[in-house]
Formats: C-alpha cells, sequence, structure tokens
C-alpha cells in the first residue's frame, strides 16, 4: 500500500524523495502521469501507478520518454494537468518535443521531473539535464529535500499554469532515492474536465513570433523567482565566503559547515529556481562576500550563468573570487560529497580539521568485502542473459569471423563484462545497438568481413529498436538482431511495457506480438529459449550463415527474478559429487571459473563444484555445460 | 623446458603460427576446444598450465627417439620409411569394397577384418561428410567402414572422435590415420595426464601415406567457385607425372590440375617430415605405376597379425613391391623430409617444432638429406 495518497494534512510521513515529489503532484490535482522507467526515476510513476485507480487518475508506463512527455503534455493541452517523469537520458529522447513544446506553450499545468545520476551508478553517462532548461528557455527547479521536492512539485504546476509553459524539475539521485518527513498537505477533491479549445490550435509558428513570447514568459517567471521562498540563505550578514549551491549541494554544504564550525564566517545561499536566474536575489546573496564557491552537481551550470551575470554588475558588486568545478577546486565530475567540501573550506579558511581519509571509502568496500561473498558486478542465478551470452560467445567462436555484439541499456548491458563473457562490444542509448548496426551492415561494401550482432531487451525493442529494424529492413543493412525477450522491464523493477500483458494501472492489455511485428515488416525471425543451449548456438550459427539483410532472433526466457516470485525453482539443481572430477576434470572449473553463474561455488574444501541453494534459481542451464555431467537437474 | 604447456602455449606456438595440422588430437576432450567447419575452435580462455592439449599435439615438442624406442624397442630406425619388418604391394579381394576405396581397399579390407575377427571392437576412421566436410566416425560394422571408404584430400579432425567417443564397453579401438594422427595418436598413449585416454586402448593403428592435406574452407570455396551448383561424389588425384585432381561430381567428371589446388595445402603440412607414418602399426600408400595396388610397410608384430589374418582369410592378395618401386618410395619420403627441413629453417624463431625438439634426428635429416639420393 502506497503511503502518498494518505489523506491527512498535517501528518508527517517518512518518503523517498520521488514518493515527495508524486506527493506533490498529487497535491497540485495531477490527472494525468507518464514515464519510461529509469533509475533514478522510477519510483515516481511506479507510486503513482499504485494509488491510480482510487484516485482516479490515469498513469501509464509509456513506450519511451518522448511519448509520456507528450501525453502528460495532451493532458495539458485540455487543460488538465499533466506530469512526465524520466531519468537523464530520458530527457535527450522527449527533447525534439520539448523544444517545440516550448513555442507552442501548454495549457494546464505540465511538468517534467527529471531525476540525474551523479557518478552515473545506474546509468550510461551522467550528464547534467540543467542544460535543458536553459536550451529550451523553460524554468527550472531544483528540490534540496523531501518536504522541498514534495512543495516544489505541487508549486510548478502553478507556475507552469501561470506562465503557459512546461516547467522541468531537476532531481538527483540522493534527493529522489533518500528518504525525510514531509509534513502532508491537503490532497484536492475536485477533478477538472478535459477539454481541447479546437478555437486555439497549439502550434509553435509562426517561430519569431512564438520565440519571443516564450522570451517574455521567461522574463515573468524570472520575477516571480525572486520572491521564491526556494531560495534562502543562511548565514552571517557578511561572510568571508558565499557558497553559491542547489540540489544536493545544499546538505552537503549544511554537514560541512557544521562539522568545520564555520557557521558565523561561511553564509550559504541556496537556489531552488536555478533558470532563469533570480537576479535580484542573487545581487544581493553576491555583496555579502569577495568570494564566491558554486556548489553544485554534476555541470557548472549556476557557475557559467552566475558568472556571465555577475559580469554584467561588476560595477555594482566589485571584484569577486570565483571558486568551483572551473577553477578546479570542486571536482567538475561526479557526485558530490561533505568530504569535498570539508577539504575545500578548511584551506580557503583555515582551519584544521581531521575529516575522513580520502582512502576512506576504498577502505570502507574493503572491509564489507570481507563480511560479503566476493562477487563481480553480474547477473542473477538463473538469469537468461547469462545462457544467451554463453550461446552467442560459443556461436561467434565457431563462426570464426571476428563477428562482434552491439548493445544498448538493460540487465543485458552488462554482457559488456564478465558476467557476459565481455560479448557486448558498445553500449549508447535505448536503441543504439541496432542503430549501429544499421551502420555496420552497410559496411561490406567497404571490406567489413566480420557479422554483425545486434542485442536489445524486450522494453528497448518497443522504445527505440523499432524504427533502426525498419531501417535496416528497408535499407537492406546486414545483421542479425538478438532481441532478449524476458518479459519485464527487469533492470528497472520489473515495470510492464507492451509485450507484458499488464498496464501500468494493473489492467490486462493485449501484449504486441515481436515475431509477428518482424514478420509484417518482411523479415526473417526465428525464436528460441536461450536456456537451450545447442538448439540456440545452431540457431545462432545459421542465422549468421544466412547472409544478406537483417534476420531477426527472439531469444525468450522469463526474467529469473519474475518466474522465481510466481512459481519458484523449475528444477532442483545439484552436483553429483562423485561425478565431478574437480582439478582433475581439466574442465579448469569451466561451471565457477567461465560460467560463473552465482548459484555454483567453488568448494576450497572438497576440491569441488557444488551448488548453493540458496541463491539457485533453478534453471538447470549449468547442467548442460559440465563436460563431466556432475550437475543435476531434477524436476521439482 | 621452463614454460607453460596449456592451451595459451598451444596457441602461441602452434595454433597462431599456422602450424595446425587439424589432427584433431586437441578437440572435444575438455569444453574448451572444439573443431567446426575445418578449423579448431577455441571457446574460453583456459590459463591451465599444462594441458592435454598441448600434450598430445604433434607439433609441440615430442621425443621421437623416445617413441621410437617405445614402439619397436630402438632409437635407430632406418630415415628414410621408419621402422620396417617387411614392405609389400597388395590389394584387398573384395569387389564390392574396391569400387568404393581410393585405391586396392587394403585399408577397408584390413578395418572390416579386424572388426569381424574381432580383433577390436571399434574402429576410428575419417568419413566426408555434408559440404565435403571430414570428420572422425566411430564404426564397428563392416558397411559403416564401407561408407568411410575414399579419400578427400582435405585435413580432418579425426582424433576428436577418437577423444569424444563415447567408448562405453569399447576395450580394443583400431585407427586408421595420417602421419601427424599417428604421430599423435603415440604422444597420446605416452600422455601422463590422462592414464584412461581412448587412445590407450587403440590396439591396431594403420597410417596412410600422406604428402599434405586442404585446408578445408578455401579448398571448398575453390571448388564452389569453380563448380558452382555441382555435388562433389568423390575425388582422386593421378599419380605423377599427371597429378589431376579428378572429381566426380553430379553432373560428370571435372579434372583439376594439382597445382590449381596447392595453394590450399595447409601451412602446417610443410614442416611435416613424414610421409609413410612411421610410427604405425602397418602404413599404407598407393604404388605409382601399378594402378589398383597399394604399398603395405608393416612395422609391429600387430600389423604383422591382421596382414597373416587377412592373407590366411584370402581377403588380401600381396606381393613383393619391386626394387624401383621401393627406391622411389624412398626417394619421395626423403624429398618430403628435405623440404620440411628447409620450411623449418625459414621460420623465424623455429620455437617448439617438433622437429627442432630433436636436434638428433634433426641432424640424421639434415645428414641424410644431403647424402642420398644425389
Amino acid at each position: 500500500m502506497s503511503l502518498i495518497k494518505t489523506d491527512a494534512p498535517g501528518q508527517r510521513l517518512l518518503l523517498m524523495g520521488n514518493e515527495a515529489i508524486a506527493r506533490g503532484a498529487l497535491e497540485a490535482g495531477v490527472q494525468v502521469c507518464a514515464a519510461y522507467p529509469g533509475n533514478p526515476s522510477s519510483e515516481i510513476i511506479g507510486t503513482l501507478s499504485q494509488v491510480a485507480e482510487e484516485l482516479g487518475i490515469y498513469v501509464e508506463w509509456s513506450v519511451n520518454e518522448k511519448v509520456a512527455l507528450e501525453v502528460a503534455a495532451a493532458a495539458s493541452l485540455a487543460g488538465l494537468r499533466g506530469l512526465a517523469a524520466m531519468k537523464q537520458n530520458g530527457l535527450n529522447v522527449a527533447s525534439d518535443f520539448l523544444l517545440n513544446l516550448n513555442l507552442s506553450g501548454s495549457k494546464g499545468g505540465l511538468v517534467v521531473v527529471v531525476c540525474d545520476d551523479p557518478s552515473a551508478l545506474s546509468s550510461s553517462n551522467e550528464e547534467d539535464s540543467r542544460a535543458f532548461a536553459r536550451l529550451a528557455d523553460l524554468p527550472l527547479l531544483e528540490p534540496s529535500g523531501f518536504q522541498e521536492a514534495k512543495e516544489m512539485t505541487k508549486w510548478a504546476f502553478e507556475l507552469s499554469e501561470e506562465l503557459g509553459l512546461p516547467c522541468l524539475i531537476r532531481s538527483v539521485t540522493r534527493v529522489s532515492h533518500a528518504r525525510g518527513n514531509v509534513q502532508l498537505g491537503e490532497l484536492p477533491k475536485a477533478e477538472r474536465r478535459a477539454r481541447f479549445d479546437t478555437s486555439k490550435p497549439i502550434l509553435p509558428v509562426p517561430v519569431i513570433w512564438t520565440h519571443r513570447l516564450l522570451h517574455e514568459k521567461l522574463e515573468k517567471c524570472r520575477k516571480r523567482f525572486e520572491a521564491s521562498e526556494f531560495n534562502l540563505y543562511r548565514g552571517p550578514q557578511r561572510a568571508e565566503l558565499l557558497i553559491l549551491t542547489s540540489g544536493a549541494g545544499w546538505m552537503y554544504a549544511l554537514e560541512a559547515i557544521s562539522n568545520l564550525g564555520l557557521e558565523a564566517r561561511v553564509g550559504i545561499a541556496k537556489l531552488g529556481t536555478t533558470w532563469p536566474l533570480p537576479e535580484g536575489f542573487l545581487k544581493e546573496q553576491l555583496s555579502r562576500s569577495t568570494k564566491v564557491l558554486f556548489v553544485e552537481e554534476v555541470d557548472p551550470f549556476l557557475e557559467t550563468n552566475v558568472k556571465g551575470f555577475a559580469a554584467q554588475v561588476q560595477e555594482e558588486l566589485g571584484p569577486k573570487l570565483f571558486l568551483g568545478k572551473s577553477t578546479g577546486t570542486l571536482p567538475d565530475i561526479g557526485e558530490l560529497t561533505p568530504d569535498h567540501l570539508i577539504r575545500v573550506l578548511k584551506e580557503l579558511l583555515e582551519v584544521s580539521y581531521e575529516p575522513r581519509p580520502a582512502t576512506y571509502i576504498q577502505e570502507a568496500a574493503q572491509a564489507a568485502s570481507q563480511a560479503a561473498p566476493p562477487r563481480t558486478l553480474g547477473f542473477c542465478a538463473g538469469c537468461p542473459h547469462r545462457a544467451t551470452y554463453w550461446a552467442v560467445k560459443k556461436a561467434l567462436a565457431l563462426d570464426g569471423r571476428d563477428g562482434f555484439v552491439l548493445g544498448d541499456i538493460g540487465c543485458y548491458s552488462l554482457g559488456m563484462g564478465p558476467a557476459g563473457f565481455f560479448q557486448m562490444k558498445t553500449l549508447h542509448a535505448m536503441g543504439s545497438g541496432a542503430g549501429l548496426a544499421n551502420g555496420f551492415g552497410q559496411l561490406g561494401r567497404f571490406g567489413l568481413e566480420q557479422p554483425v550482432l545486434a542485442v536489445c531487451g524486450d522494453s528497448t525493442f518497443y522504445h527505440a529498436a523499432i524504427p533502426a529494424l525498419v531501417n535496416a529492413r528497408y535499407n537492406g543493412a546486414d545483421f542479425l538482431m538478438l532481441i532478449l525477450d524476458n518479459s519485464a522491464t527487469a533492470m528497472t523493477g520489473f515495470q510492464p511495457h507492451p509485450g507484458t500483458g499488464r498496464t501500468a494501472m494493473g489492467e490486462v492489455a493485449n501484449p504486441i506480438d515481436i515475431e509477428a511485428l518482424c514478420r509484417a515488416l518482411g523479415v526473417r525471425v526465428q525464436s528460441a529459449d536461450p536456456f537451450q543451449l545447442d538448439r540456440t548456438v545452431e540457431l545462432l550459427l545459421d542465422l549468421l550463415q544466412d547472409g544478406k539483410g537483417v534476420r531477426v532472433l527472439v531469444l525468450r526466457q522469463e526474467c529469473a527474478l519474475v518466474r522465481g516470485k510466481r512459481e519458484g525453482r523449475a528444477f532442483k539443481v545439484l552436483v553429483d559429487q562423485e561425478r565431478c572430477l574437480g582439478l582433475k576434470c581439466g574442465c579448469n572449473r569451466l561451471c565457477t571459473r567461465v560460467f560463473r553463474c552465482p548459484g555454483l561455488v567453488w568448494d576450497g574444501a572438497s576440491g569441488k563444484a557444488r551448488v548453493d541453494e540458496a541463491i539457485c534459481t533453478g534453471c538447470g542451464v549449468c547442467a548442460s555445460i559440465c563436460p563431466a555431467s556432475a550437475i543435476l537437474k531434477e524436476a521439482i | 623446458m621452463d614454460q607453460d604447456r596449456g592451451l595459451k602455449a598451444l596457441e602461441s606456438l602452434v595454433l597462431g603460427r599456422g602450424l595446425c595440422t587439424m589432427c584433431g588430437a586437441c578437440a572435444r576432450m575438455c569444453p574448451y576446444l572444439e573443431t567446426f567447419n575445418g578449423r579448431i575452435v577455441k571457446l574460453h580462455e583456459c590459463d591451465l598450465q599444462e594441458g592435454r592439449c598441448f600434450a598430445h599435439c604433434p607439433r609441440t615438442a615430442l621425443d621421437l627417439a623416445a617413441l621410437n624406442r617405445n614402439r619397436f624397442g630402438s632409437e635407430e630406425v632406418p630415415l628414410e620409411l621408419g621402422f620396417q619388418k617387411r614392405v609389400l604391394m597388395g590389394r584387398g579381394l573384395d569387389p564390392g569394397l574396391r569400387g568404393k576405396a581410393q585405391t586396392g581397399g587394403t585399408v577397408s579390407s584390413l578395418v572390416a577384418l579386424a572388426l569381424e575377427e574381432g580383433l577390436v571392437d571399434a574402429a576410428v576412421l575419417t568419413q566426408r561428410g555434408k559440404d565435403l566436410l571430414p570428420a572422425g566416425r566411430i564404426v564397428s560394422r563392416r558397411e559403416e567402414v564401407l561408407e568411410c571408404a575414399g579419400s578427400s584430400y582435405v585435413a580432418s579432425p579425426s582424433l576428436a572422435a577418437l577423444n569424444k567417443g563415447p567408448w562405453q564397453g569399447h576395450e580394443r579401438i583400431a585407427l586408421v590415420g595420417v602421419p601427424c594422427q599417428i604421430w599423435a595418436l603415440e604422444k597420446m598413449r605416452s600422455c601422463e595426464l590422462n592414464q584412461d585416454a581412448p587412445a590407450r586402448k587403440v590396439v591396431l593403428s594403420i597410417g596412410l601415406f600422406c604428402t599434405w592435406a586442404l585446408s578445408y574452407t578455401p579448398f571448398v570455396s575453390f571448388l564452389r567457385r569453380k563448380f558452382p551448383s555441382e555435388v562433389v561424389e568423390a575425388m582422386d588425384i593421378t599419380p605423377p607425372p599427371e597429378r589431376i585432381l579428378r572429381i566426380r561430381t553430379s553432373s560428370g567428371s571435372r579434372e583439376v590440375p594439382v597445382e590449381e589446388i596447392r595453394p590450399f595445402v595447409q601451412p602446417a603440412c610443410t614442416v611435416c617430415a613424414d610421409m609413410t607414418s612411421e610410427l604405425a602399426d602397418l602404413s599404407v600408400g598407393t604404388v605409382e605405376g601399378e594402378p589398383g595396388w597399394n604399398t603395405l610397410i608393416i612395422r609391429t608384430s600387430a600389423g604383422e597379425s591382421i596382414l597373416d589374418r587377412a592373407l590366411a582369410r584370402g581377403i588380401l592378395e600381396v606381393k613383393d613391391l619391386p626394387a624401383p618401386n621401393a627406391q622411389h618410395l624412398a626417394q619421395a619420403s626423403m624429398l618430403k623430409k628435405r623440404r620440411a627441413l628447409e620450411a623449418i629453417k625459414q621460420m623465424e624463431d623455429g620455437k617448439g617444432g617438433y622437429l627442432l625438439a630433436d636436434s638428433r634426428w634433426l641432424e640424421r635429416v639434415r645428414l641424410g638429406t644431403e647424402g642420398g639420393e644425389q
């Protein structure tokens, strides 16, 4: 049961940042919410989907972020309030629409929450999505905590409605995924009726006119920001150093100053509204000190913009020393920590303090590793992707033409490492494996003799690979596309997608048949169960040899976690200790050294392999790789 | 030698230098080496310091003196043709067999006899399969022997079949192979790493004469280019001086001068100094100028015993090999050794080549080739 629908104004609840954002949207009366899942944003729509039916709102897991934004925007254009959520990469997908919508404008409150992932803890990049606010001339808010995340979201709807512009909220992992107390507000009782006013088309043209209008809206926004309670200053009237910060930087700055006891010497100006800049507020803060340190994640967004503004008003403000990423004072990549700040402040203000050593993180990780079993980043026990990459590796080796796999985003991205036997050779955006294969698949004319393979998951297929497949079929790109259908958007938390037969609201839907879709394009398509290794290798070899044009192989086996939850183990798997020859086998510990399913362990005492029953999910694939037939699978 | 003797070494010293003969001795014992479309394929990295793959390979270091001592009780064997008890010419008397076999049907007759007489339970032979791809086959019946008759001239990893089995209940095995396979067989038999190796159950080895073998993929591509949409049914190379590859295809008879296919000879064959399978129980080749007759070199008592049995059963007829033929055979064998010596010399570093590991034998070849036949 989700807490976010609790109808008890004034009550304080422990909420995750993403739940606070969802609650803020509910308090604002949001009626349409859409997203494509992606860490660290997934819980926003995930939480809303759990309460959708009861609260009478519409929540959708869309096929991709652009469609999600379009779905939410449609609500806005019909006078309702709409929310779209995504991770930083998702905004790139949605940006094409966003950079027209800014000109056409919106009607009902429209909020786009983008959760950035500094240090790329679960991403393929750590881009700073704030650049889009400037690029699109759109208002940008950055919450620094949990209560603020809720209040800011609620306010963003009002602001959006007032300006007729979509409003961006930028969160980061430490705001979205941490938990804190949030005091609830009222949930609105009235619901709006949707209607599209056909007398007023929503168009970005004529651009010269709409662009000017957009700038006027932004100017109006700036004035509203001047008075925003999300911008605040804490510290002495005049400070030896002014910290200018936003987002999670606020928490790090508070902690650093408190640890060093610098409350009387250092001031912190926190911006909740980071684009357009609240210039009056900024001028007032900048006048407090001649030294300014910018604290923000990831790019020097405030730093660059504020320095630009300061240059305009330098005669009034006088000379300033600006410190931040551009001066090398703070790192220009990765997440910040209080330690980063402590080191800088200690030096700037000449205070003595012994922060934890720089090697603390490594030492902590090492200490933790003593207690936890050694495991590399890899697939779960029983994961079908392990079997898939095992078969791909064998087929490519047998084929012998140095074929290679182009990949993209999903659990199967781990195919780039030991879990997938290093088979995946490229990793970029959703659908980029298939996209790159379109190009590689045309290079035969320039001497490329290697077979080209693309890999994508089922959810990624619907998200971004279909246009690439259409392109390949029409233009005759020569490659083999593997669709790893594990019947789940597994990496982000099992959200439904068009192949799963359920919607975000839990309704039954007619799944889209991948094979039928491929066949309709006129593509040779085959299916196999990757757990049947020999059959899969055979099919792969056949498809690899079948040159010319794009071929599709759907490798279908349900995610081990989904299957495990529903029906438990398919097999009881055990290693026959008589048959396992251990080091005498000549297999050189194939099962635990090469195959490396975490369900198999090497028992140093007996010098043989055994199954870790707590971890094994009973897929039984390892039984077919043991050369001594020592791994037995018994039907349960 | 203080270096790895595992898969990594096999890769760097043999596979990576084009010295693999495709004999199959390293394949299908472990999950790491497989044979596929005329190649030895490494499926995974293996870091064992010592492996059967390396130990079995006919192109890794080999103590020929020791092998000769084990086989024949003497290290000093004749240089030209190896240890021999008798040299004869013979042919099978079963017309059904002779029609299918390459030359005189001698090998097929002997293997069929060995099975029928219960001298062996099974034999490892080579059969040309789909798309001309040859592979080892385990047979135990006469009809199966017939299906394996004839040569494909393409290197076949037949020893992989010996490695893989299955060998349930088979205790006595016959094996027919080319010289590199017979060398590998002897290494397998004496390999300390596996006392249960199927090779130790081989009681009869019949070695074929061999001047070279072709690499599968380039040769088959050549045939496809040359005779598109024709199915090859049989192949034979006529003896010198003609030296023509005669191919019977679905559309009739085709002829290709041997010079045209020479580019597809395996690089590994150029360093081979054994034409007559000198370590076999008995060796069989063709007799030049005597169509339908085989040369037989009987080397061991096992070889002698199967021959005697065949003669007693009237399966084979034999006569003495005329002196000019015997002399010609010795010259051809020495020619192969001399060419091998040249090829070895041209190899850059010479590391790990089997001949270089045995300097005494090498020296004998050198002296032999310089002193002989001029």
